[in-house]
C-alpha cells in the first residue's frame, strides 16, 4: 500500500471506496486501472478469502479503494458474501462502487438491490457498454438512474472508456455533494405488515454497527448468520415472539427476493431496448407454428408421416432391390456350392445365415435414411420442439414432468430410457415411469414396422405406420394417465428448457451420426441376430423331415391356439417370441421360415397372410415384451418384481390390443 | 414476480424461458436470472452439464452431461438450460 511516511491516523481520514460486484463483471480491470501499482494483496482477517487493496490520488485526494469479493447476492451462503457486506457494515466506506456488466444487466443488478438496502452510498458503474452495444442492446444510463435512485456510469473498463466519469462521481460521493436517494426495491404488501413488527421487535436490542431494518430484512429473509446474532441479543422472550413470527412465514425469501426483482424488471423496462435479431427472429417465427398447442401437433404428425413415406418410398424398393439380387443368388450360390459336400451345411448357411441375419442387412436402405432424417431433425433443432409439442399433449392427461425425459429417451432406445428414470427422486414414481417406459416404440421396433408395413400393405404402409405409431403412444398415454392419477395423486414437477436456435444442418454431423447408428445396427446383426437365427434355423431343419414337422414347429402349434385368436399362425407366433432377443430377430425368423422361396419375403408375407392379420402382428409387435436388454436393465433398476409385472402388463395390453386390432379389422373386410 | 414464476412452474410441464417471459411480461434474461436466483436459493435443480448433472443420486457426477452415460440418446443433453423443481419448492404448495 502507499501509506508509507504516513500516519494511520492520516490514511484513516482518506476517503475509504468498496467495489462490489458480481464475478467477471471486470472488477479486477476496474480496480487495476485505478490503482495501478499501488495495491497490496492479502487475507480477510479468519478468511481464506482474498483481499486486494490498494490506493489511487484524484485532485490531491488520495483514496483507499477496497476490491470486494465477488458475489451474486449478500446472504450468509458463502464467505465472500460474508466479507462483503461485514465490510460494507463494520467499515461504512464512504462510497460503494457496484460494478454490473450492462450485457447481463438482469443478473447483474441482483447484487445492487441488495446493496442499496445497507446504510453505504452506492455507485453504479455501468461498464461492458461496449459488449451490450455490440448485442444490439440500448440502454439509456440516465433513465436507469432515474428509476433505481442511484448514480449512474456509463463505461468501457477494458478500453478505457468512462473510467475518468467514475472518478469524479467518487470524488463527489466523498466530498458530500452526491444527494442519494434510493429507490430501494419492495416486499409485497403482507410481508411489509410481518417485516415492520419485526422491526419494531428487534430495533432496540440490535447491536452496533447493524442497521435495524437491514437485520429485520435478513430475519425475515432466514439469514442464518443474523438469525443467531439475533438469538444471541434479544432477550429469550423477545426471541421467542420473533421466532413465531418468522416460523409462519417461512416462504418469506421468496416474496423478499421476488421484490428484488421486481425492482430490477422496472429497471430494464425503463432503460433497457433489445431489437430482435435475426436468427433468434427466424426461430421465433417458426416456433409460433412449431410450438403451438393445436399445430405443432399437427406439424409433428405431419413430419412423423413425412419420415415414414420417404423411407418407403425410397428404401422399400433398394430392399427389395437387395433382396433379389444380393441376398437371393447368394442363398442359391450357397446352396449350389455345399449341396454336393453338406445339405445340411448348405441348409445352415443358405436359410439360416444368409437368409435371416443377412436378410436383416437388406434393411440397411431403409435404415440409413431413417437415421439420416432423424439426424436431420435432431441437427436443425426440431427434437426440441418434438419433446416440447409431446410434453405439452401429455400434460394435460397429467403425466409427471419428469417422466417425460426418460419416456422421451426410449424412442432412440429403451435400455438407457430405463436406465434414465434414474432423473426421478422418488422411488415410486421412478419405478412406474421404469414400466412405462417398454411401450415407447424404440427405433428396432419401428425397423421392424417399416419392413412389415410396406410387405402386407403396399402402397397404404405409410398411412399405417402412422396409425401404428399413433396406437403405441394412445396406449402410452392412457397407461401414464392411470399410473398418474394412482401413484402421483396430482403431483407434478415442472421441467424448464430453452429451445435452441434453429440453424441449417451440418452434412458432416448428419453424416457421422448416421455411420455411427448403421455400424451399431451392423454389429446387432452380426452379434446378436446372427446366432439366434443360427438356432431358429436348426430348430426348424430338425429333426429332418421339413419344416412342418420340426421341433420348432412343434413348439409354435402348441402355442398355435393362443395365436389363433388375433389371426397368428404358428410361424408368426415364433417370431414374436424371437424378437425377445432383439427386435429385428422377428424378420430374420420369418425369413428362415418363409423367405426362401420366389419372389422375396415381402412377397411371400403378402401372399400368405390376410390384411386383419399383418394390422394385429404389427400392433402385437409394438407392444409386445421389450428385448432382453431392456428387461435385463429393467430388472436392474426396478428388480425382478418390477420386471416380472412389467413382462406380465405388456403381454396382456399386447394380447388385447391386438385381438382388438385383428376382429375390428375383420369386421371391416380385411380378413 | 418470482412468485408468480413459481407458480408458474408449478403447474407442470415443459416450460420454454421466452414464454415465461411473455407470461410474466418482462425479458427473457429476467427470467433466466430469477431462474438462477430460485437456484442459489434451492427451488430449483439444474439438470445439465453444471456440476451435479442431472441430480439423480447415482447419475451425480462432477462432469455434467459428458459424464453421463445416458447423454448420446438423451434430448436435453449438452443443452445449457435446463432445471427441474426440487421438493422445496414443491413443498410449499401444500
Amino acid at each position: 500500500m502507499n501509506e508509507q511516511g504516513r500516519g494511520s491516523q492520516s490514511a484513516d481520514r482518506n476517503p475509504l471506496v468498496a467495489l462490489a460486484g458480481q464475478p467477471n463483471v471486470g472488477k479486477s480491470t476496474v480496480f487495476n486501472l485505478l490503482t495501478g501499482l499501488n495495491q497490496h494483496v492479502g487475507n480477510w482477517p479468519g478468511k481464506t478469502v482474498e483481499r486486494k487493496e490498494g490506493t489511487f490520488t484524484c485532485d490531491g485526494t488520495t483514496y483507499r479503494l477496497v476490491d470486494l469479493p465477488g458475489t451474486y447476492s449478500l446472504t450468509a451462503n458463502s464467505p465472500e458474501e460474508l466479507v462483503a457486506r461485514e465490510f460494507i457494515i463494520r467499515e461504512r466506506p464512504d462510497v460503494v462502487v457496484a460494478l454490473v456488466d450492462a450485457a447481463i444487466l438482469e443478473r447483474s443488478l441482483y447484487l445492487v438491490a441488495e446493496l442499496v438496502a445497507l446504510p453505504a452510498p452506492v455507485i453504479v458503474g455501468l461498464n461492458m457498454m461496449d459488449v451490450a452495444q455490440q448485442e444490439g442492446m440500448q440502454i439509456d444510463p440516465q433513465k436507469l438512474e432515474a428509476t433505481l435512485g442511484v448514480r449512474v456510469v456509463p463505461m468501457s473498463a477494458s478500453h478505457n472508456v468512462g473510467v475518468r466519469e467514475l472518478v469524479e462521481a467518487i470524488g463527489q460521493a466523498a466530498r458530500g455533494d452526491y444527494i442519494y436517494t434510493p429507490k430501494r426495491p419492495e416486499i409485497r404488501a403482507d410481508h411489509a405488515e410481518v417485516l415492520a413488527e419485526i422491526t419494531r421487535l428487534v430495533t432496540e436490542w440490535v447491536p452496533q454497527p447493524y442497521p435495524p431494518d437491514w437485520v429485520a430484512l435478513k430475519l425475515l429473509e432466514g439469514d442464518e448468520e443474523i438469525t443467531r446474532l439475533m438469538q444471541a441479543h434479544l432477550p429469550a422472550e423477545r426471541w421467542e415472539a420473533v421466532h413465531d413470527i418468522l416460523k409462519a412465514h417461512e416462504d418469506a425469501l421468496v416474496a423478499v427476493a421476488s421484490g428484488r426483482y421486481e425492482w430490477i424488471g422496472q429497471a430494464i423496462r425503463a432503460a433497457v431496448t433489445r431489437p430482435r435479431t435475426g436468427q433468434i427472429g427466424l426461430t421465433e417465427r417458426l416456433d409460433r407454428w412449431a410450438t403451438h398447442p393445436l399445430g405443432g401437433l399437427v406439424i409433428l404428425a405431419a413430419i412423423l408421416g413425412l419420415t415414414f413415406w420417404l423411407t418407403y418410398t425410397v428404401g422399400t424398393p433398394a430392399l427389395n432391390l437387395l433382396d433379389t439380387y444380393v441376398i437371393h443368388p447368394l442363398a442359391d450360390l450357397a446352396r449350389t456350392v455345399l449341396e454336393p459336400f453338406s445339405p445340411w451345411l448348405a441348409g445352415l448357411v443358405a436359410d439360416g445365415v444368409i437368409g435371416g441375419a443377412g436378410f436383416i442387412l437388406t434393411f440397411l436402405p431403409i435404415l440409413v435414411i431413417f437415421f439420416a432424417v432423424m439426424g436431420v431433425l435432431e441437427d436443425v433443432g426440431y427434437m426440441a420442439r418434438a419433446a416440447y409439442v409431446m410434453d405439452r399433449f401429455m400434460h394435460p392427461m397429467g403425466l409427471h414432468g419428469k417422466s417425460f425425459l426418460p419416456l422421451f429417451l426410449g424412442f432412440g432406445c429403451n435400455v438407457p430410457a430405463v436406465l434414465g428414470t434414474r432423473v426421478i427422486e422418488s422411488r415410486r414414481a421412478r419405478l412406474l415411469t421404469a414400466l412405462l417406459v417398454p411401450l415407447v416404440p424404440c427405433t428396432a421396433r419401428m425397423t421392424v414396422v417399416a419392413f412389415l408395413a410396406p410387405a402386407f400393405f403396399g402402397p397404404a404402409a405409410t398411412l399405417v405406420s402412422w396409425g401404428v405409431v399413433l396406437l403405441a403412444l394412445s396406449v402410452l398415454a392412457v397407461s401414464g394417465v392411470l399410473i398418474s392419477k394412482i401413484v402421483f395423486r396430482g403431483e407434478r414437477a415442472a421441467f424448464i428448457m430453452e429451445l435452441p436456435l434453429y440453424h441449417l444442418p451440418n452434412p458432416r454431423t448428419i453424416g457421422l451420426l448416421v455411420w455411427q447408428r448403421t455400424l451399431e445396427f451392423v454389429r446387432k446383426a452380426g452379434t446378436v441376430i446372427l446366432p439366434v437365427s443360427v438356432v431358429v434355423w436348426a430348430l426348424s431343419a430338425l429333426p429332418g423331415g421339413g419344416v412342418e414337422s420340426s421341433y420348432l414347429a412343434t413348439v409354435g402349434r402348441w402355442l398355435e391356439p393362443a395365436g389363433r385368436l388375433l389371426g397368428l399362425d404358428w410361424r408368426l407366433v415364433v417370431a414374436l417370441l424371437t424378437s425377445f432377443v432383439a427386435k429385428e430377430n422377428s424378420i430374420a425368423t420369418l425369413g428362415v421360415l418363409l423367405g426362401t422361396g420366389e419372389g422375396g419375403l415381402a412377397q411371400r408375407l403378402a401372399a400368405t397372410y390376410p390384411a386383419a392379420t399383418g394390422l394385429a402382428f404389427l400392433a402385437v409387435q409394438v407392444l409386445f415384451i421389450p428385448c432382453v436388454a431392456t428387461v435385463a436393465a429393467m430388472r436392474q433398476e426396478v428388480g425382478w418384481r418390477g420386471m416380472l409385472f412389467n413382462l406380465g402388463l405388456q403381454t396382456a395390453v399386447s394380447l388385447a390390443v391386438g385381438m382388438t386390432v385383428y376382429w375390428l379389422a375383420r369386421l371391416g373386410g380385411l380378413g | 414476480m418470482i412468485e408468480r414464476l413459481l407458480d408458474l412452474l408449478r403447474a407442470g410441464g415443459v416450460r420454454r424461458i421466452a414464454d415465461l417471459a411473455r407470461e410474466l411480461e418482462t425479458t427473457p434474461a429476467l427470467v433466466e436470472a430469477m431462474l438462477d436466483g430460485l437456484e442459489r436459493m434451492g427451488y430449483l435443480r439444474r439438470m445439465d452439464g453444471s456440476e451435479h448433472g442431472c441430480g439423480g443420486a447415482e447419475t451425480k457426477n462432477r462432469e455434467g452431461c459428458a459424464g453421463c452415460a445416458l447423454a448420446g440418446a438423451c434430448a436435453v443433453a449438452g443443452s445449457e438450460r435446463v432445471w427441474s423443481l426440487t421438493e422445496k419448492a414443491t413443498g410449499h404448495m401444500r
